[in-house]
């Protein structure tokens, strides 16, 4: 499996000349397996990127699918569904699994974003390409693009999000954006969807300081990034969905943090990364 | 007054490094009479640096009044909305005027943006004071020493430009707008693209040409003139049912009106910094072959434009 990462900002897009290194869109990463299937993860708007990325191959085509995995709704992670350019030509299909209480509602979640009021579109009708849209089931493992995905969620401000666990050989990759643990850090199941993955992409919003001002946003600092990631022994660390106010500086300051927090927690064999547009990371 | 940009591309937000110059955020622009509280037209992701500025003033302390004028709400023009500092802050007064809708209240609209399962803080929560002003076209009012004017544009599920008149300068705001030539945009869904240039119903006809001489009528003569101009020539030929305009439309609206600085916006979101030049450059060169009296700017973040007896 091969990372490939297209927005790497929470809440909301960050232009600017000091986000250029680690980018302004929000998130979006994707997931290449071996056999050269495409999983998408969460459409902020670094899926505009992919989806130019992808219109030299079968999605130029109208021939292209794909899965997506939703953690949740909240608009960075949904917004960039309306300019993803394969969605507009004919013959794509999409797979999308996310969180609800059912494939209907979760569709129509969707369908709010495409309303009159807020979308040329109208509905995801109008798009070209076809959706199938399902609930995921919390803990229960199912099969996506020839490999095993299991999806659960975590706790997140007043809600929830869901947090994927990728499976394909003997490498696991773990997406967990977008989560606020209450105090004692990640739930038993939660350690147990982690547990010694190869890579764990982790929520990596706030440095401690910033997060206990923002306690009810349900979001993690470094330091709960690097907890989980120890205590789940994963095999690398992946930051991810920082802060729309921090500027580059401040998140090559948060990574040297959150390495030393790593080491001081006897996670010094933990690879570390800081996720960055364009990052590409071989699983 | 000064007009000041903070956001100027249209559809959606898009950073990057191609994008440093003219900016990445969308629509917004604050225009402020001399000592008087800001008006704000549009609400893209522009706003959130709008608004934590208006923090170091008056709305740092819950003292503050500003006005929100929505030329629609589509998302590139109200996004930015729930990040708008001043909301959270107990004792500031924000006003929101939109057009009225038929069939919602604009309240019911903007609170579906931040309702579960969207966004984690709902409308109702937010500490200031907010109030939804509903406007229909040609309504007229007055915002402390400033006027304000609007007029209705021709894009899908409709938008107004707005008319700002203080301290002796005038501008408008024109965005988002299809020219009023080959297709008319309301409540339909329009899948294929109608022919640039093909013969329209004669009724159909009309309605434009006279929402059009509402918009001429209503630009006489302004200082600045803000104008969607996403498209280039070819783009509109191949998307004239999406809603915007070309330089050439808004050339020729402000050689009607008289105006005196046409301001290029709601750039493309897929237009690189040097692209705009280009465009920019053209159109430029375009209005001073022909003798056009008027000054082609094209907005950029952090620009600001000084207008009647301000400064
Ligand atoms: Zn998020
Ligand atoms: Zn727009
Ligand atoms: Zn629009």
């Amino acid at each position: 499996m091969r990372l490939h990462v297209w927005g790497v900002r929470g809440s909301i897009p960050a232009p600017g000349p000091e986000t250029n290194r680690y980018g302004g869109n929000t998130s979006c990463v994707a997931i290449q397996t071996a056999a050269g299937e495409l999983i998408i993860i969460d459409m902020g708007t670094g899926l505009l990127g992919l989806g130019n990325s992808l219109l030299p191959g079968d999605f130029g085509k109208g021939k292209g699918h794909a899965t997506i995995l939703l953690s949740h709704a909240h608009w960075d992670h949904i917004q960039g569904l309306g300019f993803f350019v394969p969605v507009f030509i004919p013959g794509n299909h999409f797979t999308l699994f996310g969180h609800a209480k059912s494939s209907s509602m979760l569709e129509g979640i969707l369908e709010g974003q495409m309303n009159p009021n807020f979308s040329p579109l109208y509905t995801l009708r109008n798009l070209g390409a076809t959706f199938d849209v399902r609930a995921v089931i919390p803990g229960e493992p199912f099969e996506a693009s020839g490999v095993r995905i299991t999806g659960r969620p975590n706790p997140h401000g007043s809600t929830t999000a869901l947090a994927f666990r990728v499976e394909e050989g003997d490498r696991s990759f773990v997406y967990a954006s977008d989560v606020g643990y209450e105090d004692g850090g990640p739930s038993p199941e939660m350690l147990e969807l982690y547990r010694g993955a190869s890579v764990l992409l982790h929520d990596c919003t706030y440095t401690p300081e910033h997060q206990e001002k923002r306690r009810n946003r349900g979001f993690s600092s470094y330091v709960d990034a690097a907890d989980a990631a120890t205590r789940a022994a994963v095999g690398h660390l992946v930051m991810f969905h920082y802060d729309q106010d921090y500027a580059d500086a401040d998140v090559d300051a948060l990574r040297d943090a959150c390495r030393a927090e790593l080491d001081a927690r006897g996670g010094a064999g933990i690879g570390l990364t800081a996720a960055a547009e364009g990052l590409e990371l071989e699983i | 007054m000064k007009v000041r940009f903070w956001g100027v591309r249209g559809s959606v937000p898009v950073p990057g490094r191609h994008t440093n110059r003219y900016g990445g955020n969308t629509s917004c622009v604050e225009v402020r009479p001399r000592g008087d509280w800001p008006i704000i037209i549009d609400a893209g992701t522009g706003i959130r640096r709008l608004g934590k500025s208006m923090m170091e003033s008056a709305f740092g302390d819950g003292g503050g009044t500003a006005h929100v004028l929505i030329s629609h709400t589509h998302w590139d023009h109200i996004q930015g909305l729930p990040f708008f500092s001043p909301f959270y802050q107990e004792g500031n007064h924000v006003h929101v005027f939109a057009r009225q809708r038929h069939d919602t209240h604009l309240q019911a609209v903007f609170a579906s943006q931040t309702e579960d399962p969207y966004f984690p803080v709902p409308l109702s929560s937010l500490k200031a004071e907010i109030e939804f002003h509903e406007l229909v076209e040609g309504a007229h009012f007055e915002l402390g020493r400033a006027r304000v004017t609007c007029t209705r544009l021709n894009h899908p599920w409709i938008a107004m430009a707005y008319r700002v008149d203080a301290d002796g300068g005038s501008m408008v705001y024109c965005s988002d707008t299809a020219p009023f030539s080959d297709v008319l945009l309301e409540h339909e869904f329009i899948s294929t693209p109608p022919q640039v240039g093909g013969v329209l119903d004669p009724a159909i006809a009309a309605k434009l040409a006279s929402m059009r001489a509402g918009l001429v009528a209503m630009c006489q003569g302004v200082d600045l003139l803000i104008y969607d101009t996403q498209f280039t020539p070819d783009e509109y030929r191949a998307r004239p049912h999406w809603g915007h305009s070309t330089p050439i439309d808004a050339i020729q609206v402000a050689r009607e009106a008289g105006i005196k600085t046409l301001c290029l916006y709601h750039h493309a979101p897929s237009r690189s910094d040097e692209q705009q030049d280009l465009i920019l450059r053209e159109t430029q060169d375009l209005c001073r072959a022909a003798g056009d009296p008027f000054e082609v700017i094209a907005a950029y973040e952090g620009l600001e434009v000084v207008l009647g007896d301000d400064g």
